[in-house]
Parts: structure tokens; sequence; C-alpha cells
């Protein structure tokens, strides 16, 4: 009797672990594959399967050649740089308008929080017309700026601090008015240091969706070497270099590595970020 | 102690950044794109002339449209896929054992990846000799060489089937990580007591996980059904409309920047937002009746 509890557990536990691992598979097939192939210097494996999963004469001749043939240090920059100054806005934006959302009583308070929020249910993919328009106006198509400025105030992020300065004891703020304390003081020296969680999850998740913003910098960049990584990279492994399948599997692992090192340190944050999205 | 009005100025200064940014990139377009749709709007010289109904007319009989929109609602079949899918991996990695961080990990690999990056390996996936053809042949699903090779992306019979898969691989980790959050939120002492009470854990997942965890279930519905009303960017990826599978966005941004028609363009973004309105309406009578 107990013995049989004992193996009807083990079992479950097995089956437990075997859908586990089989939809690990699924998950990280194209990226074993990818590493696999850019790793291969003979590329004559790379659609045999199963062998192709494991590199053939492994060496790094394709990732070498991923930095002489593209230009990839240039869309590394421009990634790095359009990220950074896109959580630095958000983060300020959404810090801002977070504060007075949460915490100060006006008239209309609740009419810009349901406008903002109602911005959700709309497709914002029907933006890209109007803003490439409002962007050539301005003189904006082909800048930096165009490629990031629609990105810097958005729902989530205001919705997000809100939430966070939401949970933070009345005592404090009252504390620092009795000191004579001005809102942006009282913001900026209670309220952040508070949140810095909630500050952190959405610099990380400003930073993954900068990072990988495709469609907008593909609309409004025509110059190449602007072009940051997830659109560099793709229109140059759709166009000349997509001969050699090799050469485009090196530069797709070195294109996803960095945000997966990032991630590797940063995997907690991502779960209480979206945990506290949802509550 | 400050007055209530010396509040508001303040609270205004504060979300001006926020407000004007919003104004410029998201309400503002709203009230354009409507515009543009009653227009004929030329890229070049930045004219508008009035165009009445004439966009909606032209897009209203036109083949390719329909299928756009067909496509589109023909995609709302991930939904409840992705959706039962993701809340089964979330009560699989929500369990206390060793390497469930290590799992939890994998799945959202692909989420945090770049959809143009992983596109083009899936691409190479779908080729007519590659990883699926090979996977369906060691399972003898297809015949053995080069008859049993299908160009899966270029068969307008299964070519939506497997931008929709895509999606799922991409999305799934995304819902599992909002239902990992809803899951630990259930007290332990719930599922110990219907242990006790002999409960299968058949019985445990429909009567105690899901009503637990029902407002997250209607959180991602909502937010799974606009995302696949959404879908586009792995159309733009993936086939870039071949095989039939124009989604109504795709519609949308193929009239704009491969036609520049702008005013149809605008016209056929005005009914996507309507479509997206029409069901978050629905979705929304279902949380209503919730609380």
């Amino acid at each position: 009797m107990a013995a049989s509890r004992t193996t009807r557990r083990a079992l479950a536990l097995a089956g437990q672990y075997a859908g586990l691992i089989a939809f690990a598979i699924f998950t990280c097939f194209p990226f074993v594959w990818a590493l696999a192939v850019g790793l291969s210097t003979d590329p004559s494996n790379i659609w045999l399967f199963p062998r192709s999963f494991w590199p053939t004469e492994p060496g790094l001749m394709w990732f070498e050649r991923v930095f002489t043939e593209m230009p990839f240090l240039a869309y590394l920059k421009n990634s790095t740089l359009m990220s950074f100054w896109t959580i630095v806005a958000v983060v300020v934006i959404s810090v801002l308008a977070g504060y007075p959302l949460a915490r100060l009583k006006f008239p209309g308070r609740n009419l810009i929080f349901v406008a903002i929020i109602a911005t959700l249910m709309l497709p914002s993919e029907v933006n890209i017309i109007p803003n490439f328009i409002t962007l050539k106006h301005l003189g904006l198509l082909d800048s930096y700026t165009g490629a990031i400025i629609p990105n810097f105030a958005g729902a989530f992020g205001i919705f997000l601090m809100k939430q966070a300065f939401e949970q933070i004891p009345q005592d404090l703020i009252d504390a620092a008015r009795v000191d004579g304390a001005t809102e942006l003081q009282i913001l900026w020296r209670v309220m952040v240091p508070v949140s810095a969680p909630s500050i952190a999850a959405l610099s990380i998740f400003t930073l993954v969706n900068a990072w990988n913003d495709y469609l907008w910098p593909s609309i409004v960049m025509t110059t190449r070497d602007k072009l940051p990584l997830a659109v560099g990279v793709f229109n140059d492994l759709t166009g000349p270099f997509a001969v050699s399948t090799s050469l485009v599997m090196a530069a797709i692992v070195l294109t996803v590595l960095p945000v997966l090192i990032f991630f590797a340190f940063t995997q907690r944050y991502f779960i209480s970020g979206l945990d506290g999205a949802v509550k | 102690m400050k007055n209530s009005s010396s509040y508001t100025a303040i609270a205004y200064l504060f979300l001006a950044p926020a407000l004007i940014l919003m104004g410029i990139f998201t309400f503002w377009p709203v009230g354009y794109n409507t515009y543009l749709a009653f227009n004929n709007y030329s890229i070049a010289d930045g004219t508008a002339t009035w165009n009445n109904f004439e966009h909606f007319k032209y897009i209203a009989q036109e083949e390719l449209f329909h299928n756009a929109l067909k496509n589109s609602l023909l995609y709302l079949l991930v939904v409840p896929v992705i959706q039962i899918a993701a809340l089964v991996v979330a009560k699989l990695v929500n369990n206390k054992l060793p390497g469930m961080t290590f799992f939890r990990a994998a799945y959202y690999i692909p989420v945090i990846t770049a959809i143009s990056i992983a596109g083009v390996v899936w691409a190479n996936v779908y080729k007519y000799d590659g990883m699926l053809t090979w996977l369906m042949q060691a399972l003898h699903l297809v015949p053995q060489g080069h008859e049993g090779q299908i160009d899966w992306l270029g068969n307008p019979d299964i070519a939506l089937y497997m931008v929709m898969l895509f999606t799922f691989w991409k999305g799934i980790g995304y819902y599992m990580v909002l239902y990992l959050a809803g899951l630990q939120a259930i007290p332990a002492e719930v599922e110990e007591a219907a242990i006790l009470d002999g409960a299968n854990a058949w019985d445990r997942f429909w009567k105690i996980t899901v009503p637990m965890v029902k407002p997250t279930i209607l959180l991602c519905t909502l937010l799974s059904t606009i995302a696949a009303i959404r879908a586009f960017q792995e159309i733009i990826v993936l086939t870039r409309g071949q095989a039939d599978t124009y989604t109504a966005l795709y519609y949308v941004y193929d009239q704009a920047f491969r036609n520049y028609n702008f005013g149809r363009g605008a016209a056929a973004g005005l009914v996507v937002t309507f479509f997206c309105l029409i069901l978050s309406a629905i979705q929304f009578r279902f949380f209503g009746e919730k609380k």
C-alpha cells in the first residue's frame, strides 16, 4: 500500500518533469539550433536533423564574419543609445504622472486616469499612419528621437507607478509636508526611494521593449547606420546576407545574447513587475 | 497646509509631460486617423482632399480586405489554445520542485526575443526542407523524401496556422507569468484541505485552481484577444502577406507604406479599432458580471 503510493508519486513527478522538459524543448529549440549552426564552421550539416543540433567542426568563424560583413557594432550602439534614452524618459514621465494620480486630489483626476487606461483597448498599430505624418511635419523622420519618442509616455508605466505610489503610507507624506517639503521633494525624497523595486521593474520592461522594438523604427528609420539591432539585423538577414544560413544564425545568436545575459540577472524582477501590474 | 487649488496646479504640472506626449502620439492619432479615413492624403505634398465614404465603400467590396478581416477573426483561435496551455504550464512550474527557476526562464525566453529576430529563425524552421518537415517525417506523419516536404509558409491552406503557432510560441511565457502571479495568491491551505477530502488532481484543478484564478483568466483572455486582432508583425517577419496570410492590420500597413494610400489604410484601421472595441466591450461584460 505504502509502496504503491510512493510509486504513484514518483510516476506523477516523472510525468511532470517530462512535461516541463518537453515544453522547454519547444520554447528553446530555435535558439539551440541557431547556436549550433552558428558554431559549425562546416555548414554541410545544418539541414540534417537532428545532427545539426550539434556543431560540426566548432569554431567562431561565422561570429567573426558578423562583425566584418554587417555594421553590427553600429546597430549595437544604436540599440544601446535608443534604449537608454527611452528608459530615462519613460521612468521620469511615469513617475511624475503616477504621483498626482495616486496621491493628489484635483479636478479631472478620474477622467485623466480613465482616458490613459482606455488607450490599452485601442490597437496602437493604427497610430502608425498619423504618427508617421506627425513626425514628417516635425522633421523627425529618420532620426533617433523620432524612432523612440512615441514610446515615452504610455499607460503601462503610468499605471505601474500609480499602483506603487498607492502602497506608500500616508504618514510618510504627511510628515514630509509638515517639514515643509515641496511636492517635488516629497516625490523625489520619499516616494521614489520607497518605490525603487517598481521603478526597477519598469526600467527592465522598458529596456526589453525598446531593445526589441521592430515595427516603428523600421518605418521611421531609413539610414542603415542609424538602425537598431532588431531592425538592422533583420533587414540584412532577409536581404543580401540571407545567402549564408550560418552567418544568419551567428548574427541572431549575437543579437539575442545581450538580452539573455540581462534577463539572467534580472529574472525575478520580470515576474514581480508583472505581478504588480496585475494587482 | 496648502489648499487644494495649489495641488491642482502641481498635479497638472506633473502630468504635463505625459499628457502632452500622449496627446501628440496616442490621442491625436485616434482623431487624425478618423479624419484621414474620409480623405485622400498625399504623402508627397501633405494635402488631404475630402473623399466622403469612398475608402469604406472600396474596402467593403474588396476581397483582399475581406480575407484580411476573416484571417484576423480566425486568429482568435489562438486565444483559447494559448490561455489553456499557459495556465497548465503555470500550474506545473508553480510546484516547489528543483529546477523551476530554469523552466520559467526557458519559457520566458521567446517573450524577450525581438519578434523580427525570432521570425528569422522560425522562417528557417518552416523551410520546405527545414526542421518541421524533418519532425513530421520522423513521426511518419508525412511521406519521406521530397514528396513529404511541405512549404509551410507558402501553402495558403496552412500558412496562417503556422504564423499562429509562432504567436503561440512567442507569447505563452508572458501569460504563464501572469497566471503564476495568480496561482501564488491562492492560499496553500485551500489545496491541502481538498487533498485531505480526497479530491484528485483533475477535480482540484477545475474546482479550486480555475475559479480562484478567474480574474487572471479574464484579464489574460482580454489581453490575448486584443493581441490576436492586432496580429501583424508576425506577418511582416514571416510571410509578408503571401499565401493568404493578410490580416486586417497588415492590410493597413501595406496600404499605407507600400501603396502610399494613407486614407484607405486609415479607413481599414478604423474598422480594426471598431472590432477591438466591440471585443473589449463583450469581455468587460464578463468582468462586470463577476463583481
